[in-house]
């Protein structure tokens, strides 16, 4: 069996539920954090894999997986920063205890 | 196209009966014996096949390394943009370089910032 | 490569840089603001000179700047202004930080502005999160127990929105190779494809990009963030987070939608109704919620959800085909200015009524007419503007928009929001009846600066000038509307 195009993009598909079943079912903020890097990890290996057996030799989707890697990145140390001041503030970073506001 | 939606609501009922029909073999399962309920304690302990850890295994980094991993991230990501650039610099030429030049004095000025705002410092 | 293109959005970067040395030396609130304020000035002009110019794409087809695109660029810009006067007054907060204040305010801006001239999915995914973290820290920026629970709400859910249209674009790049809007179309439509459901991909792309959207412009099943980070929030951040993220979003759903998904015909009708589906249920999710609010900030987080809901009614009708596209998307260009005008200013008066009382509950605005006449007059235009009475913008934005719809034969949508419409009036003149004829709680009078005054005044001002005298704005929103390249 080779490994084909297919095979990753299931992968990707794997891990993306995987990371929204981390976001929507996991109640600590760092693993919801870490549920969607995992889900942007997914997108990425769609595009990286995409841009490899669709449209060699264009590298159109691995720049953009490279533009992703930095946003993540930024994004992950804005979200570090608010949970931090959360803990601060609260003493917790469980998800479902920060309800201060409801309807 | 009303055919083909009807069966997107076909598989969802099938999702639907399959998530209902787990928890009650389950319990069916276990009436007639089939998954019998005996616990013991290594099989119930968290790594059933692994060390057991030394000491408390939640300990607390000090939050002050937090600034210094924001700084390496950034550094980091600029590896990677400038990478990017590298692969083609010949044939980028001048103009990339410029462009490039403009990108690292932006994060130039980040680090000035944190400098400036003793962020480097151990205090 | 044509960098006086890009002048507008790189001058107010390079303010932005300016801004956050600054605030190194000193931070002196003059100057800061005062700097803050010239940069947009040179922005604005320099938007201006885009605005004569010939549509064009720039920089390999990534950006375009036509019309269309400067015009949100003059929204985001006004919008800007709008909220650096609000926070003149409000900054008291973020004394130590008041720089990087601005300098988080001003780059959002460069990512919204570039958000609305992006044509390729990289540069759309980039502008989007470059305003988005930025707007993440600002909205948690108070740090206490409100703020930084509104900044983790925002932050948490938006990612996993980005996320999720992150995931859809890389299938719609899978599908077609190319990320550019245009060859995205046709690479799509020589697929000759017969239906939706034939091709699963598209199908995924599609409703993934229109989820990761539909966060950003809060529509319906991912509204549940609105109200709660608008309530905790600071102010003026809830009031820029209304107007200019939303317009711009407007922009680029409008953008990816009709350029990348708008042929073969069939397919703009699937998402034209899909869109209509959601117009409905936003609109009446807001208005109905919104009723029950005792808090100002969390009734306007529902009302602007089901002003999300009226814009939409306009993207369903640029769905419906080419020839009738443009006079809906002046309609659409033409509801975010005026929309822009109103909400910010309502803000501007909520943050000068709490400067003072340091409450946001609606009971607390009773008598506020004899308290603060000018203020309360000033909030009173901004929401008979909203629920779109004479002689507002809003009125006229209304009509403009449901016009679009009922000429493309969406009725039954432009009925169901007009039925809205008398919902809404509930909400809004109870504020205003609450204002003019309850009874003041004490007799003190509510001071307000300069800076809140002048933005209440401005945005008054265009509110009524857009209602007296829209053919102004018509005729602006007219050329943006033709213009889309």
């Amino acid at each position: 069996m080779t490994v084909g195009l297919q095979h990753y993009v299931v992968l990707s598909a794997i891990l993306f539920s995987i990371g929204l079943y981390g976001t929507l079912g996991r109640r600590n903020a760092i693993v919801v954090l870490m549920g969607i890097e995992l889900m942007l990890n997914a997108a990425n290996i769609s595009l990286v894999a995409f841009s490899r057996y669709l449209t060699p030799p264009a590298l159109t989707g691995q720049v953009f997986a490279l533009f992703v890697i930095v946003v993540a990145a930024a994004e992950a140390a804005v979200a570090l920063a608010i949970i931090m001041t959360i803990y601060r503030n609260r003493r917790t970073i469980e998800v479902d205890k920060i309800d201060l506001m409801k309807w | 196209m009303l055919t083909q939606f009807g069966q997107i609501a076909l598989f969802i009922l099938v999702i639907v009966l399959f998530i209902s029909a787990l928890p009650i073999a389950a319990f069916i399962f276990r009436l007639i014996g089939l998954a019998p309920h005996k616990p013991t304690q290594v099989k119930t302990s968290t790594y059933e096949s692994g060390m057991e850890t030394v000491g408390k295994s939640w300990i607390q980094f000090n939050v002050r390394y937090y600034t210094y991993a924001l700084i390496f991230v950034a550094l980091d990501v600029t590896a990677i943009l400038l990478y990017t650039w590298a692969v083609d610099l010949k044939s980028l030429g001048a103009a990339g370089l410029g462009v490039a030049l403009v990108f690292i004095a932006i994060l130039a000025v980040g680090y000035l910032y944190t400098w400036k705002k003793k962020f480097l410092e151990w205090k | 490569m044509n960098l006086w293109l890009l002048a507008p959005e790189l001058s107010l970067f390079f303010t932005a840089v300016v801004v956050l040395l600054l605030g190194l030396a000193s931070s002196r609130r003059g100057i800061v603001i005062g700097v803050s304020l010239l940069g947009v000035l040179v922005s604005f002009v320099f938007a201006a000179f885009l605005w004569s110019g010939t549509p064009q794409a720039t920089f390999n087809g990534m950006l375009s700047v036509d019309q269309f695109a400067v015009f949100f660029k003059f929204i985001v810009l006004a919008a800007l202004v709008l909220v650096i006067l609000a926070s003149a007054d409000y900054d008291y907060k973020v004394e130590q930080v008041r720089a990087e204040y601005f300098t988080l305010i001003l780059i959002s801006a460069v990512g919204l502005m570039l958000l609305s001239s992006a044509r390729e999915l990289i540069t759309i995914y980039v502008s989007l999160e470059m305003s988005s973290i930025s707007l993440y820290v600002l909205a948690g920026f108070l740090r206490d127990r409100r703020s930084s629970e509104a900044g983790l709400k925002y932050l948490l859910l938006g990612s996993v929105a980005s996320a999720t249209l992150l995931y859809g674009m890389s299938f719609v790049y899978g599908l077609t190779g190319k990320t550019e809007l245009g060859q995205i179309a046709s690479a799509i439509q020589s697929l000759s494809l017969s239906g939706l459901l034939d091709n699963p991909a598209l199908l995924l792309g599609l409703v993934l990009v229109a989820g990761g959207f539909g966060f950003k412009i809060s529509s319906f099943p991912f509204q549940m963030w609105v109200p709660d980070v608008y309530e905790g929030a600071p102010t003026p951040i809830t009031g820029y987070l209304s107007v200019a993220s939303k317009a711009a979003g407007f922009a680029a759903v409008m953008r990816i939608f009709y350029d990348a998904f708008g042929a073969p015909s069939w397919l703009g009708q699937n998402w034209g109704l899909l869109f209509a589906g959601l117009s409905i249920a936003t609109m009446t999710v807001g208005n109905i919620v919104a009723t029950a609010q005792a808090n100002i900030k969390r009734m306007m987080a529902y009302s602007s959800i089901a002003q999300a809901g009226y814009i939409m009614v306009g993207l369903a009708a640029v769905s419906m085909g080419q020839s009738v596209a443009p006079a809906a998307r002046s309609a659409l260009a033409f509801f975010l200015a005026s929309y822009t005008l109103t909400n910010m200013g309502a803000f501007v008066a909520i943050i000068a009524f709490s400067n003072k009382t340091n409450s946001d509950l609606i009971v607390d605005y009773s008598g506020m007419g004899r308290r603060a006449p000018l203020l309360a007059l000033g909030l009173t235009l901004c929401l008979v503007s909203l629920l779109g009475l004479p002689p507002t913008a809003g009125l006229i934005a209304k009509v403009y928009i449901f016009n679009a719809a009922v000429q493309q034969g969406l009725l039954w949508l432009v009925i169901v929001a007009v039925l809205n419409t008398v919902v809404s009036a509930y909400y809004y003149l109870r504020v205003v009846k609450l204002m003019w004829l309850g009874n003041p709680v004490s007799e003190e009078p509510v001071p307000s600066s300069a800076a809140l005054r002048t933005a209440l005044f401005l945005a008054c001002a265009g509110i009524l000038l857009l209602g007296i005298v829209p053919d102004l704005l018509v005729r602006l929103s007219e050329t943006a509307g033709h213009s889309l390249l």
